[in-house]
């Protein structure tokens, strides 16, 4: 097999915790992590809708009711999207615009104040990467959106339970969709050039 | 600027991906874990925030065997590498009593001053007689023998410039200089790739500071018109002084600067440039003088010249060398040399010493012949490991070479590979290196015998295949090691 080869430049950029996303490949790679990561969670939940809305009792970000939501969840199938997303937009979210500072004390506490996001790039706004990082959970809540409303409903739950799937697709549409894009514009406003350094209410201002 | 395929980006990724979030996961469940332990803090702040070790911790520490190994004997071109074992995968580690005799390809020896040679080492002596271990006291007060004027005045003559000034730590030389060179409302332009030292001397100078893209004089042209057309931040006020800092050798790519072409920028705008010879002098140029020699650049064009002598001359300590007047405003100001305690005398004889040998005033050839054997040994060692298919950084007739890992789990692996068939190799990852850039650096120095590189060529190729670190095609001609040691029988 013939290799590829790619030339990797040093950047200019002396903060450490960020310049390794400007080398080649980080993009393919997150979103090969991305994929990997939802076959672990189908691997995980696929099988168990059962016991599903423990666990999103616990991860649920947007707080709705557990029991509704795990119900809808398991009977549309698309469940492990739902654990998957959810996931993912907790865990950008701590580590892009919660954690501050760097994981190395070499920068003397520089950083200690700016998130990643804040980091990146040396805070020049509207880079390419991060456009890149803007538009993911755009894309993402896109696919889920679709998945949404085209519901796969499998035959054999269709002959046990017709009549509550016809009761609550009508009802839990319009709340799912609200949630998905509730959560998405948090995620898309933190990243926003405008937010750059913004505590809201002071949270997450300590050091 | 490496090349590298590009599965090896994204597996070395993926990887620190997965190092990162095994990391979280154990502090999440030691959290967990120490929430019902009493905190003893007592009302103290702890002494790291929470993100700040998690780098050391988490993925230094896991690997920790591999670094700061202690030997047992002087660094020359076989040494005693003591032997240590764990408990705790890692956490602690313990010394034996047991050493093994091993190749060493790790130590700045560039020159073999490191061990004892026949000149120096009964001056040394000497001199340790007649002076004692230390002065005890600062330059300026009781600490200024003859030796060290006799140092200064040798050190000049042997860079080519006026005077010089002497200290007794090599860090230290770059992080006390440069406060003292430029202060607030000064600009200083530095190569992304320079040492800590000179990163610190930066900061803590309190001048503005700004990068230029590694051995870029094209960039290097495009920073300093930015930054004189906008004047310093804030008021536009023009800068009061622009230094250039530029490095001779970079000890992580064993790339030479260069230099005339930044030299000639710099001389454009009217910088003043800063030359770093830690690794360069002594080591290259055909009779050692370094950087300036080699690329056939006049010493009197490069404003301030820094340099060592930890690594070609065997010894302790920096200097600087300068015309007369920054020389006499840098002994009046800095208090690197105000205030600490001068430089050991027996180290300012090893540097004498070492100096007279290598400029031929010892009276024998040794110098000349040090000089060209590292030359050999660096051209050879650098083309066979090129042969055979790994990827090494660094220009020809640099005795520096570092070879490409990448992926963080392929340091381990060869580092204690190569210890176990007997090659002790230094291995360098982030922060010293950029985060997927991990390599294993290779110094050779004038008292490897052929026979040695050929053990270790050997010893590396068997390794590099085990660890799966020849990114390139090997070359297919009959040149091997092998036969040219058939040559020498």
């Amino acid at each position: 097999m013939a290799k590829l080869y790619v030339q990797a430049f040093p950047p200019a950029d002396l903060n450490k915790n960020t310049e390794w996303f400007m080398y080649p490949g980080v993009w393919t790679t997150y979103i090969l992590i991305l994929f990997f990561s939802w076959l672990l969670v189908l691997s995980v939940f696929g099988c168990t809708p059962g016991t599903a809305w423990t666990v999103v009792n616990l991860f649920h970000f947007a707080g709705a009711s557990a029991y509704e939501f795990g119900y809808f969840c398991s009977q549309t199938g698309c469940f492990s999207i739902r654990v998957w997303l959810v996931l993912f937009r907790l865990i950008t979210y701590h580590f892009f615009h919660w954690k501050k500072g760097t994981p190395f004390a070499d920068d003397q506490g520089m950083y200690n104040g700016l998130t990643w996001w804040e980091q990146m790039d040396n805070g020049k706004q509207l880079t390419r990467n991060r456009k890149f990082l803007i538009v993911v959970p755009v894309v993402l809540n896109v696919i889920d959106s679709t998945t949404v409303r085209e519901l796969t409903v499998y035959p054999h739950q269709l002959y046990c339970l017709r009549y509550l799937i016809a009761l609550h697709t009508t009802d839990y549409q319009q709340p799912m969709l609200f949630l998905n894009t509730l959560a998405v514009s948090v995620l898309v406003v933190a990243k926003l050039p405008n937010m750059h350094k913004v505590r809201i209410f002071g949270i997450n201002a300590e050091n | 600027m490496v090349r590298l395929p590009y599965v090896t980006a994204l597996t070395t990724l993926f990887s620190y991906g997965l190092l990162f979030a095994f990391g979280q996961l154990r502090d999440f469940f030691r959290r967990i874990l120490d929430a019902r332990k009493p905190s003893n803090l007592k009302g103290y702040a702890p002494i790291c925030l929470g993100l700040e070790d998690f780098y050391t911790r988490r993925l230094y520490l896991r690997i920790q065997d591999c670094f700061g190994r202690p030997i047992a004997s002087a660094p020359d071109a076989w040494f005693d590498v003591v032997e240590r074992y764990s408990n705790d995968c890692n956490k602690t580690l313990h010394r034996t009593t047991t050493t093994t005799k091993c190749l060493n390809l790790g130590s700045y020896n560039y020159l073999g001053f490191a061990a004892a040679d026949e000149y120096c080492t009964p001056r040394v002596i000497e001199s340790l007689k007649k002076y004692s271990v230390s002065t005890c006291s600062v330059r300026v007060d009781g600490g200024n023998t003859k030796l060290h004027t006799e140092l200064e005045e040798l050190v000049a003559r042997f860079v080519g410039k006026h005077a010089a000034i002497v200290f007794g730590m090599g860090y230290v030389t770059n992080s006390a200089i440069i406060p003292a060179l430029v202060g607030k409302g000064g600009l200083i332009i530095s190569d992304s790739l320079n040492h800590n030292s000179i990163v610190n001397g930066a900061r803590g100078s309190g001048a503005t500071v700004r990068v230029f893209q590694h051995n870029n004089p094209a960039h290097l042209e495009e920073v300093l018109r930015e930054q004189i057309a906008g004047g310093q931040p804030r008021t536009h006020r023009p800068w009061k002084k622009i230094i250039v800092i530029v490095e001779g050798i970079y000890s992580m790519e064993g790339e030479l600067c260069k230099l005339p072409e930044v030299i000639s920028v710099c001389k454009k705008y009217k910088a003043y440039t800063y030359l770093d010879e830690a690794h360069s002098i002594g080591a290259i140029g055909k009779t050692g003088r370094g950087v300036c020699e080699l690329l056939g650049v006049n010493p009197a064009d490069v404003d301030i010249m820094m340099g060592t002598f930890t690594k070609s001359f065997g010894s302790c300590g920096g200097y600087i060398a300068a015309s007369k007047e920054i020389i006499h405003h840098l002994k009046h100001t800095c208090p690197a040399h105000i205030y600490a305690t001068s430089m050991s005398p027996p180290a300012v004889q090893q540097v004498i010493s070492a100096i007279k040998v290598v400029l031929g005033e010892d009276g024998t050839n040794r110098g000349a012949k040090k000089l060209a054997q590292i030359r050999e040994n660096s051209n050879f060692f650098r083309s066979e490991l090129q042969k055979m298919g790994f990827e090494v950084l660094g220009d020809n007739d640099s005795p520096v070479m570092p070879i490409m890992l990448y992926n963080p789990a392929k340091i381990p692996a060869f580092s204690r590979e190569c210890l176990r068939q007997n090659v002790a190799i230094v291995t360098v990852a982030f922060p010293a290196t950029p985060l997927l850039l991990a390599r294993a650096r290779i110094c050779i120095s004038a008292s490897h015998s052929r026979e040695d590189l050929i053990k270790g060529l050997e010893v590396i190729s068997k390794v590099g295949d085990l660890v799966g670190i020849k990114y390139f095609p090997v070359e297919q001609e009959k040149t091997t090691a092998v036969e040219k040691l058939k040559k020498i029988q």
